[in-house]
């Protein structure tokens, strides 16, 4: 995965870089908007771009919409300061794919890059998602694990949803709060670990094999095993 | 504006007071002149009667009884007269002197062929002692002097209604117009203290001591809310500034846990400086938060939102953890409570206040999540029977950085309920909380 920060404070940007680096990808800084819109439309493919909404010589709004102009499709990830609570729609508006205000955790950033990263081009949308014996039939609304039918409640459908389409992939505990409850703040009850763990304890329970993991300090994966 | 109240207003008081002053002034007026034109006219009458009393006596003295009788006869209507001789008979006229009488007195004149009675009137009378031992009486009528004298007092009487009617609506028309400002002034003071903080006093540009007040309360307001602003900014800023460094912080460490992962003591600490790193941004972050709220920004984007809907969400998205818990939480939303507002800020609204009555209260506690219609609007009710908090408290529970005693082992910023607070407040919501005996409880109350 290649990754474009376009960020101006350049300890941040570092941080970032070092991070994805780590991780085994590759990243490239830009400090300014005008050279992230040169890079980001340049010869080089980016896989995700993630853009800083308050840059020197061409803000990141400016510059997600000159790119999504310039016919370019590449995800773009918006870090924001809360000094914008309409942010995130605006982000939206502009043509970004997803939004992150500051100060994050890493993994946080990481997760939502390589969801990105991996997004499924627009093209036929399944309408069966399948994680080994994990099977969801998305016009029937029915779940079944290895032939035996699940019965979920509309919220747990929509949570198993998002973890199949997220296969391999962490997805964070903010994350989820946004995709399935719409809740864009992080309350202190346990809702997410609660949902999860009923989840698991009739998707999981009694097989050999769980799918629902927990990744300490980061969220949660669903993947077959190997 | 009701009527009691007018009544009550100090202009009307004063026009009240103004107006005795000056019924009692038009009594004295009227008094001094009735006794001055009163005693003026008797003076007239008396000096008339003396005068024809002496031309009559002239004319005794020369030229006889007989003479007498016959000018009194013929005399005209002007006086009264009455002859008696020496054994007190009436031989001409109509006034008969009392026996021995002599000089001024007041007799009572019969009314045509009626007895003196209730008819009858007094007559001022100068009785002269004739030197064949009757009497000569002059007298005229009081009736002169009554008419002159009734005139000037129902004249007063008439100024005197005239006082108090136009006295009254001056005093009505004065102090509606005072209480009609004086009510602008307590609408605004009074959407200032609601946290309109923009709203000001009017001035009618009359440039009077109401314009005055109404200025300098208006400089008062802006001194007010330009300190106000600079507190609050002081926070903000702190909060913004210190956002970076602390973020950078966060970030060195984690790095630094990505190299100790080895090492499981390091780890742990350097996992537990950043779990307290982030704690400390996410306190600023509400605090930064509670700020955007509260300037408004926000209510351009508002749309059609049904709070029990957003409300019914919460209690599904919590009720897993509640049970968890050992506790209960029960929707009981059938009433829609439509409203303009932001989704997003009300559904965070409701879930801190439900995740308020999580964090404080022990297993086994029902919390409800209720809507309703009361007068002028809906209202949503988050009660528990946890132990509630103390009067005292209850009322302060909102405030920034406020923890109940029993609730400062337990985490949590203190901010929560302020959030609640700016975002109730920004869709003009009142919330308040209650004792719900026992526990407590949130009450909502939307204005249609």
């Amino acid at each position: 995965m290649k990754v474009l920060i376009i960020e101006d404070d350049e300890d941040g940007a570092a941080f970032l870089a070092n991070g994805i680096a780590e991780r085994g990808h590759e990243a490239d800084v830009a400090c300014n908007g005008r050279d992230g819109l040169m890079m980001a439309t340049g010869p080089q493919r980016y896989d995700v771009v993630i853009v800083d909404r308050l840059l020197p010589e061409l803000d990141g709004l400016s510059l997600v919409k000159a790119m999504r102009a310039a016919g370019s499709a590449i995800p773009a990830l918006f870090l924001t300061s809360l000094s914008g609570i309409d942010a995130r729609v605006e982000g939206l508006e502009a043509g970004g794919d997803d939004y992150l205000v500051k100060p994050f955790a890493f993994t946080e950033l990481m997760a939502r890059v390589t969801a990105l990263a991996r997004r499924p081009t627009l093209g036929a949308e399944p309408t069966v998602l399948i994680v080994g014996d994990l099977e969801m039939d998305l016009i029937r609304r029915t779940v079944k694990r290895g032939g035996q039918a699940i019965d979920l409640q509309p919220r747990e459908f929509q949570l198993l949803e998002f973890l199949m389409r997220s296969e391999g992939r962490v997805v964070t505990r903010s994350m989820l709060l946004e995709k399935v409850w719409s809740f864009h703040f992080d309350p202190q009850t346990n809702i997410v670990e609660t949902h999860i763990s009923r989840l698991r304890a009739k998707v999981d329970r009694g097989q050999a094999t769980p799918l629902i993991h927990t990744l300490r300090g980061a969220g949660y994966t669903l993947r077959a095993p190997n | 504006m009701p009527q009691t109240r007018l009544f009550r207003t100090s202009s009307f008081r004063l026009a009240a007071i103004y107006l005795a002053l000056f019924t009692v002034s038009v009594l004295i007026l009227g008094a001094v002149v009735y006794a001055v034109v009163h005693t003026q006219i008797a003076t007239e009458i008396d000096q008339d009667i003396e005068g024809e009393s002496a031309a009559l006596t002239k004319e005794y003295f020369a030229h006889g009884l007989g003479r007498l009788e016959a000018l009194i006869a013929t005399r005209g209507r002007s006086f009264a007269y009455g002859l008696v001789d020496a054994g007190g008979k009436l031989t001409a006229g109509e006034l008969a002197a009392p026996r021995g009488a002599a000089g001024w007195t007041y007799l009572r004149e019969p009314e045509g062929d009626e007895p003196i009675g209730e008819g009858a009137i007094d007559v001022r009378a100068l009785v002269t002692r004739l030197d064949d031992g009757g009497a000569l009486v002059v007298a005229d009528e009081w009736r002169g002097a009554r008419g002159p004298t009734h005139a000037l007092l129902s004249a007063f009487a008439w100024a005197l209604a005239a006082t108090l009617v136009l006295g009254t609506i001056g005093g009505v028309l004065l102090s509606s117009q005072a209480l009609r400002r004086i009510e602008a002034m307590r609408g605004a003071a009074q959407a200032i203290v609601a946290g309109d903080w923009r709203r000001r006093i009017p001035e009618t540009g009359a440039d009077d001591e109401l314009d005055h007040l109404a200025r300098t309360f208006n400089l008062m307001f802006d001194r007010i809310e330009s300190l106000l602003e600079a507190h609050k900014a002081v926070g903000a800023a702190v909060a913004h500034d210190l956002r970076r460094p602390l973020t950078r912080m966060a970030q060195r460490l984690e790095t630094q846990l990505g190299r100790e992962a080895t090492r499981p003591d390091t780890a742990a600490a350097l996992e537990a400086a950043i779990a307290d790193i982030h704690a400390v941004l996410a306190t600023f972050n509400a605090i930064l938060r509670i700020g955007q709220i509260e300037s408004g920004a926000r209510r351009a984007g508002f749309r059609e939102v049904d709070l029990a809907a957003v409300a019914r969400d919460i209690v599904e998205a919590f009720q897993p953890a509640a049970e968890e818990e050992g506790k209960s939480l029960t929707a009981d939303l059938d009433e829609a409570l439509p409203l303009s507002g932001d989704r997003e800020l009300l559904t965070q609204m409701v879930a801190n206040v439900v995740d308020n009555a999580l964090r404080h209260t022990p297993s086994g506690t029902h919390i409800v999540v209720a809507s309703a219609r009361r007068d002028g609007g809906g209202r949503l009710t988050v009660s528990d029977d946890g132990p509630g908090a103390p009067g005292a408290e209850r009322q302060r529970i909102f405030e920034r950085f406020f923890r109940l005693d029993a609730a400062r082992s337990k985490p949590g910023d203190g901010l929560g309920l302020s959030v609640v607070a700016a975002i109730a407040e920004l869709h003009g919501m009142a919330c308040a909380a209650e004792d719900n005996a026992p526990g407590l409880r949130i009450v909502f109350d939307l204005q249609n």
